[in-house]
């Protein structure tokens, strides 16, 4: 599904932010990029959703090279995966389900087609019940939840979450967590940054440590317990 | 396709709404630059009917030789209705001028008291066709006129006519000068409102980048924010015009009116009015296009 190689990130000025990242990810696989604020993990997320072209280094997902110069339909490749981000990006002046509705909307999806996705979606996520409330009244949990269901309403195959428990209460974190098992379970791949180690502890998947820009360790957590 | 379009017209709209101040500032200014292009337009437009309708008017005067003999004068009309580009000629004794000339004094005529007629010279009203009504084909009648022998000298109010025409020139010049300068002003105007409109609705546009909406499908309510304010800005404009000219119209002296010799004033015409409102829309569309270059890119 997605395939890093030597990939390089350096801003001007500053400290590079990816140095030699080289790495396969499978379809289907749920994946943890785990490491400390500022160690890359954000940028590395964003050169695969295409926001940030690679210094140096090749990208390829699900086939396309996206860091080719001639590739340059963005929001395809943005179709083929769901994002979500710490801070949700939600439009504050709608209803949850006019959030969801949106990504729907813009991709052409007409109205009826529409309301019977978000329907669906927001009983995967158990929100059905706060269908019409605006996003002003949800918690922080709920608010992650309709940002997840807005990322999976397309039905991608690939979700990047970026800290999407980063403000999230150890509760939350575990309803907002096993959504994103759901999602694995039936086959979608997840590529899952956080610094949370605890987190990580507490799931069997595959975990790449990047420190500094660099991917210190690639470890199947699982592996390394039966080990242990 | 409906759909689209009705979505696109909508977040039109909700863009303008949501950007009322800015939307109707550039209006405004767009509405000004408009109007004094539109002015420009009308008086070259006016100018020219004026040159049309006096060269319509051209006729030549060709004053005899005193001392040519009545009975020459038939054959030197028959000399001038040969010529090519004349309908026709009249012959104007010293009576027939003076009696004119009483006429156009009217009460003044005492003025005329004392002059004998016979100083005033014979002379040949000549009225060319349509087509040499212009200041190039009418020297070509007068370049064979000439050749009559008794023929002394030839008025056609020529430098009038050339002077005209070069006003006429001169304005057309101003007003495409002035329309590129306003051009250059106006799509800088429409670009950086739209960047207004694109910095409050950044938060939108980000999402929609996110979840994979086409580049078209974000810039297309842009474009058509442009030519809405292009067509608003040239249809203000054009209303400005109509006022002004209705005002003028109303309140132009009647000296004035004289002056002109009783040519009324015209507004532009539908043609006109439609490549304005049409040039409107393009600065808009074009004015939009380069903020969508600058601010809608894809990506970051």
């Amino acid at each position: 599904m997605i395939q890093m190689t030597q990939v390089f990130k350096t801003y001007p000025t500053q400290i590079p932010a990816l140095s030699d990242i080289t790495l396969e990810i499978s379809s289907g696989e749920f994946t943890f990029i785990a490491g400390p604020n500022g160690s890359g993990k954000t940028t590395l997320l964003r050169i695969l959703f295409c926001a940030e072209r690679p210094s140096r280094g090749e990208v390829i997902i699900n086939g396309i090279h996206i860091t080719q110069p001639r590739f340059k339909k963005i929001y395809q490749l943005r179709r083929m995966m769901g994002i979500v981000s710490q801070d949700f990006k939600l439009l504050r002046d709608r209803s949850v389900s006019d959030n969801i509705a949106f990504a729907l909307e813009v991709t052409g999806h007409v109205r009826r087609e529409a309301k019977r996705k978000v329907e669906e979606i927001l009983r995967r996520v158990g929100l059905q019940e706060r269908e019409g409330d605006s996003i002003l009244s949800l918690s922080a949990g709920e608010l992650q939840r309709v940002a997840i269901a807005r990322a999976l309403v397309n039905d991608p195959p690939l979700l990047l979450a970026d800290e999407p428990t980063g403000d999230l209460d150890t509760q939350t974190t575990a309803d907002v967590m096993q959504i994103f098992i759901d999602l694995h379970a039936k086959g979608t791949t997840v590529v899952f940054a956080t610094h949370d180690m605890d987190l990580i502890q507490r799931y069997p998947y595959r975990v790449i440590h990047i420190l500094n820009g660099r991917m210190v360790k690639d470890e199947m957590v699982d592996r390394v317990r039966a080990e242990a | 396709m409906i759909f689209f379009l009705r979505y696109f017209i909508v977040r039109t709209l909700h863009n303008m709404k949501g950007n009322l101040f800015p939307n109707l500032t550039t209006i405004g200014i767009m509405a000004v630059s408009m109007l004094i292009f539109s002015i420009f337009s009308l008086i070259a437009f006016n100018l020219t009917s004026f040159l049309k309708i006096w060269e319509d008017k051209i006729g030549v005067i060709a004053y005899l030789k005193r001392e040519t003999p009545l009975r020459e004068v038939e054959g030197v009309l028959k000399n001038i209705r040969q010529l090519e580009g004349v309908e026709s000629v009249k012959y104007v004794s010293p009576f027939d001028a003076m009696a004119f000339m009483e006429t156009r004094l009217g009460s003044q005529k005492n003025l005329l008291e004392g002059i004998q007629p016979t100083v005033l010279p014979p002379s040949l009203e000549i009225q060319l066709k349509k087509d040499y009504r212009n200041s190039i084909k009418i020297k070509e009648v007068i370049s064979q006129a000439k050749q009559v022998p008794q023929i002394e000298e030839i008025q056609y109010g020529q430098e009038w006519v050339e002077t005209f025409s070069a006003l006429v020139h001169l304005m057309r010049h101003i007003q495409w000068v002035l329309g590129g300068l306003l051009l250059a002003a106006m799509i800088f105007i429409i670009s950086n409102t739209l960047q207004l409109t694109v910095s409050t609705r950044r938060e939108e546009i980000e999402i929609m980048h996110l979840v994979g909406a086409s580049p078209a499908f974000i810039q297309i309510p842009f474009y058509i924010e442009g030519l809405i304010q292009g067509l608003l800005g040239a249809g203000g404009a054009i209303l400005l015009l109509l006022l002004l000219y209705k005002s003028f119209s109303l309140y132009i002296p009647f000296s004035m009116r004289e002056w002109v010799g009783g040519i009324s004033i015209l507004f532009l015409p539908p043609k006109t009015i439609a490549w304005i409102l049409s040039g409107g829309m393009i600065l808009g569309l074009f004015g939009s296009f380069v903020a969508s270059m600058k601010f809608l890119k894809y990506s970051e």
